[in-house]
């Protein structure tokens, strides 16, 4: 034992670390902190280490050519032993950390933490997010397959929105012409070096004011910031009421961040790494390109824009969310934390919480895609064609070979952009179909141009057989006056609909 | 002031009234604001660092702007194959490797679009990037449109816009026919922002929908 | 906490030793040009039409022994190849503008083979050539589709057959193939005519060719009007 002790003076002697760290540790913070809403920043920074130390061990096997990169990827995934553990348990990892700096945010907004003399922490988080993302994106393209390819294209086609100098950034972001071998290096950089780099830095500088500023105190109603008293209020309330940091809240901190690493070793045991998918090659088009789980609320977001709002709001509405985050605690430094005196601060993080659920939900189905198989792969449900008539069946066939099920839904399969048709002919007559399926409109396209007039009327004897079968089909009110020659003429120049 | 009368007793020199004079004096004459041979010498030394580090900068930055180049240094003629290769009336899918490579680029470069030829010697071909974000559309020609999997960008066969969010219609490549075979000028990925926009294709059947909405 | 910890850190090192995880991914993804499976080559590019399982599909069920039978492998390569023209069955051979390779073709025929066909499917009968001859006496044609058609096929669900719509969106082979194989998916009986609805001998080679001739003959997509009536958007 005096030995140990020995060596540790030897040790303590020249590094001389023993008083920063037993202050750090043991210094007062107020008693209400050691709760289970202050352990998200601690967890984000295990798993920040986790990321760290499964990408070094991925790095080893991991080639980064565009050659060669995804067949290095299959390697890692059925040759290496456990290969593929460790690629999912950097794929989950990854998950759960922009999970977790997201929560992290929002319990921090909520509880004010922002405020008076804060505001430096909160920006440095602003940028930790946004570097947490860009490993995340950098991440997927280093999974170089084809969700990866077709994904930085997307990054393209929005880099390229920006005004005169969009050409120059799109040749800078891929370091040429197109996406190839230049562009995976530029990626591997950015992921394994600068973004990483950058975020260990900053991630200490965020720890270091957290030490030196104190954990924020638990918000009460009526406590409220002011610049000139709050560092003293603060100081007395973790001395007066206050409990040393280890093991008070540090035990919490050590117990959620455990099973935070368990979940993400459950995760990746159950559910597997994630791709690689197809081959990255441009000339396999027979793919349905999806981001990745962090960047699906955006690609929604982009299926909504009407094509005049589309090149504005992209270029627009990035820099403005950054700045939004950025201004918060500008704009509001002093006041109350509470949330029971915040309405404004709970109502826009419940919006953004409600929008982002919403629009990650969306991405998760993409119901504004065509389902490009759906033509072929998807059969007419038995029931509708049992009683049907040739010309039906003739028609129920024109209904997919001319691909109208990829984006019409009968029978709970097909595509979702248009609405799904099994009850179409009670909404609309024979000649509303004709008109609707001739001219488009809409979000359909006309296929006037596309369909014979007998593939017409075939497709509108199998679309007039669809509705349920106690309910009537829909027709017009005044041709069924002058066919049964009962009831008042229609009025001159008007319509039944 | 005397430096080894400094170093000789620290304790008297702490405590002492005259020292703390001396030291402020010091500190004083120590300062950024005096003008002293050890400031001056500082701040040369900030000055030759300076000065190397724009020396180095600027090759550095040479260096990583490299990508940034004309059109033309990407571009060039390649070969789709022969014309008749590309039935009257139909429009096909082709593959052209790109001319712009590195070794490693692996099956990057092998890039597809799409032919659609309406005559004898009238081509159009059509980039296969979604107007909109650049993922790959699908050529169906039973209903003759093009279809992209990602936002539901639908196209008519000639390019045109036929719903969904792209705001214009297929991107398509400068061709020409030389001895019988279909050339294309490509080589960049194609883009809003570069020359392969070339074109912009009305969209008839935008305006007809506006009209129905009145 | 510490051992559990432990626990969790060493589990998966543990069980990778039993045996394979439910995460662990089987194999690596096959690009779609050599998917050569019958089962995701029929399911991806045929049953929309065909029906699952090769019947109760609106086109031609390709589950019916007897059809597989009057088909030969060459046929059956041209018509998935190049489509069939006169009906709405597409090219599928990338050399025609389709997706699919000869190889994956050749994996679709061998895997309708394989789970359709069956030997002696005409049950020793001789059926009529598959191939619809050129000419054909539509007169003839009409007297024997009044004689041993119509009885099935004048109600009002079933006349359609004769109305020029639906005959110009099908071949004269489409018909003549589903005269000779029947559909037993739906209750169209083979050439031999044997259901419960419909007795006597079977058709003979030329009965059959007249049927489809007549049939052919109401075939006049002229008679079809079925251009739109321009109609005002209700929205106006």
């Amino acid at each position: 034992m005096s030995r140990m002790k020995r060596i540790y003076d030897w040790f303590e002697q020249r590094l001389q670390i023993e008083g920063p760290v037993r202050e750090a540790v043991l210094h007062k913070v107020p008693r209400n902190t050691a709760s289970w809403w202050y352990v998200f920043g601690s967890a984000a920074f295990t798993l920040l280490i986790l990321q760290v130390v499964t990408g070094i061990l991925l790095a080893l096997v991991y080639v980064p050519s565009a050659a060669q990169a995804w067949e290095s990827l299959n390697v890692l995934n059925h040759q290496i032993p456990l290969g593929w553990f460790l690629r999912a348990v950097h794929a989950w990892g990854s998950n759960f950390m922009v999970a977790v700096v997201f929560i992290h945010m929002a319990q921090v907004f909520l509880f004010g933490a922002y405020k008076f003399p804060r505001e430096l922490t909160w920006t440095v988080g602003v940028f930790l997010l946004l570097l947490t993302l860009g490993m995340a994106f950098s991440g997927q393209v280093l999974r170089f397959d084809q969700d990866a390819y077709w994904g930085l294209g997307i990054g393209v086609f929005i880099m390229a929105r920006v005004p005169l100098i969009g050409g120059q950034l799109v040749h800078l972001l891929l370091g040429g012409p197109i996406i190839a071998g230049a562009t995976l290096s530029r990626f591997f950089t950015l992921h394994v070096f600068i973004i990483p780099g950058t975020l260990l830095f900053l991630a200490a500088v965020h720890i270091w004011m957290v030490l030196k500023l104190g954990v924020n105190e638990w918000p009460m109603p009526g406590r409220v910031v002011h610049r000139e008293t709050y560092i003293a209020e603060y100081n007395k309330l973790a001395h007066d009421d206050g409990i040393p940091f280890v093991p008070g809240a540090f035990w919490k901190d050590l117990v959620f961040s455990g099973a935070v690493l368990a979940a993400v070793f459950v995760c990746a045991l159950v559910l597997g790494p994630s791709g690689p998918g197809g081959q990255p090659d441009p000339s396999i088009i027979q793919t349905v390109p999806k981001p990745d789980f962090p960047f699906l609320w955006i690609y929604s977001v982009l299926s909504f824009l009407p094509p005049s709002l589309e090149t504005p709001f992209i270029l627009i509405a990035p820099i403005a969310m950054i700045a939004g985050l950025l201004a918060v605690p500008f704009v509001a430094s002093e006041g109350e934390k509470s949330w029971h005196r915040r309405p404004v601060a709970v109502l826009a993080l419940t919006t953004v919480a409600v929008a982002w659920a919403v629009f990650t939900h969306l991405g998760m189905y993409t119901p504004w895609s065509p389902h490009m198989n759906a033509w072929s792969g998807d059969p007419i449900p038995v029931r509708y064609l049992r009683e049907a008539t040739p010309l039906v069946r003739q028609g129920a066939v024109i209904f997919e070979s001319k691909q109208c099920r990829n984006c019409h839904q009968i029978g709970g399969h097909g595509g979702e952009r248009g609405p799904a048709l099994d009850d179409i002919a009670t909404r609309m007559t024979p000649d509303q179909m004709r008109f609707k399926v001739v001219t488009g409109g809409g979000n359909m396209p006309a296929f006037g141009k596309n369909l014979s007039p007998p593939e017409i009327e075939a497709l509108v004897a199998f679309l007039e057989t669809l509705h349920p079968a106690n309910e009537p089909p829909a027709a017009d009110a005044a041709q069924r006056a002058i066919e049964t020659g009962g009831g008042a003429p229609p009025p001159v120049g008007g319509h039944s609909y | 002031m005397n430096p080894d009368e400094r170093s000789d007793n620290p304790e008297k020199a702490s405590t002492g009234p005259e020292a703390g004079a001396a030291r402020e004096q010091a500190s004083e004459r120590d300062g950024p604001a005096a003008v002293s041979r050890r400031w001056l010498l500082l701040k040369a030394g900030i000055a030759l660092n300076g000065l190397v580090g724009v020396a180095m900068a600027i090759p550095i930055i040479r260096y990583l702007l490299w990508p940034v180049r004309k059109d033309a240094a990407y571009n060039s003629w390649v070969s789709l194959g022969r014309t008749s290769e590309f039935p009257v009336g139909e429009t096909r899918l082709a593959n052209f490797r790109t001319p712009w490579t590195r070794p490693w680029d692996g099956q990057t470069d092998h890039v597809p679009c799409y032919v659609r030829r309406e005559g004898s010697a009238q081509f159009t071909v059509f980039a296969i990037n979604c107007a909109h974000l650049g993922c790959p559309v699908r050529w169906f020609p039973q209903s003759q449109l093009f279809m992209c999997p990602c936002h539901g960008g639908v196209y008519y066969a000639d390019g045109s816009r036929a719903s969904g969010p792209p705001e214009r219609g297929l991107f398509t490549y400068p061709h020409r026919i030389t001895g019988g075979n279909l050339e294309i000028d490509a080589g960049q990925m194609p883009t809003l922002s570069n020359t392969a926009k070339l074109t912009n294709i009305a969209t008839p059947g935008e305006e007809e929908g506006c009209s129905c909405r009145g | 906490m510490r051992l559990s910890t432990l626990v969790a850190l060493g589990l998966p090192f543990l069980l990778a030793g039993c045996g394979q995880m439910p995460g662990e991914p089987h194999s690596p993804p096959v690009p779609p040009e050599q998917v050569t499976d019958f089962a995701t080559l029929y399911a991806r590019n045929c049953q929309a039409c065909h029906g699952t399982g090769g019947q109760n599909g609106p086109a031609m069920d390709l589950a019916n022994p007897e059809f597989q039978a009057l088909v030969d492998d060459n046929t059956l390569r041209t018509i998935i190849s190049d489509g069939l023209p006169g009906t709405q069955m597409p090219a599928w051979a990338q050399s025609a503008g389709g997706m699919l390779t000869d190889q994956q073709i050749s994996a679709i025929i061998g895997g309708m083979r394989r789970n359709w066909a069956k030997p002696d499917a005409f049950g020793g009968a001789t059926p009529p050539a598959f191939e619809q001859p050129k000419g054909g006496d539509a007169n003839h044609g009409r007297q024997v589709y009044q004689a041993r058609c119509a009885g099935c096929h004048s109600g009002p669900k079933r006349q359609q057959l004769t109305s020029p719509v639906y005959l110009s969106l099908v071949s004269d082979q489409a018909l003549r193939s589903i005269i000779l194989a029947g559909r037993p998916d739906i209750g169209q009986p083979d050439w031999r005519m044997q259901t419960p609805q419909t007795s006597g001998p079977p058709l003979a080679p030329q009965d059959v060719t007249d049927v489809v001739a007549y049939l052919g003959s109401l075939r006049n997509p002229d008679v079809v009007s079925a251009a739109p009536t321009p109609m005002p958007s209700p929205r106006r």
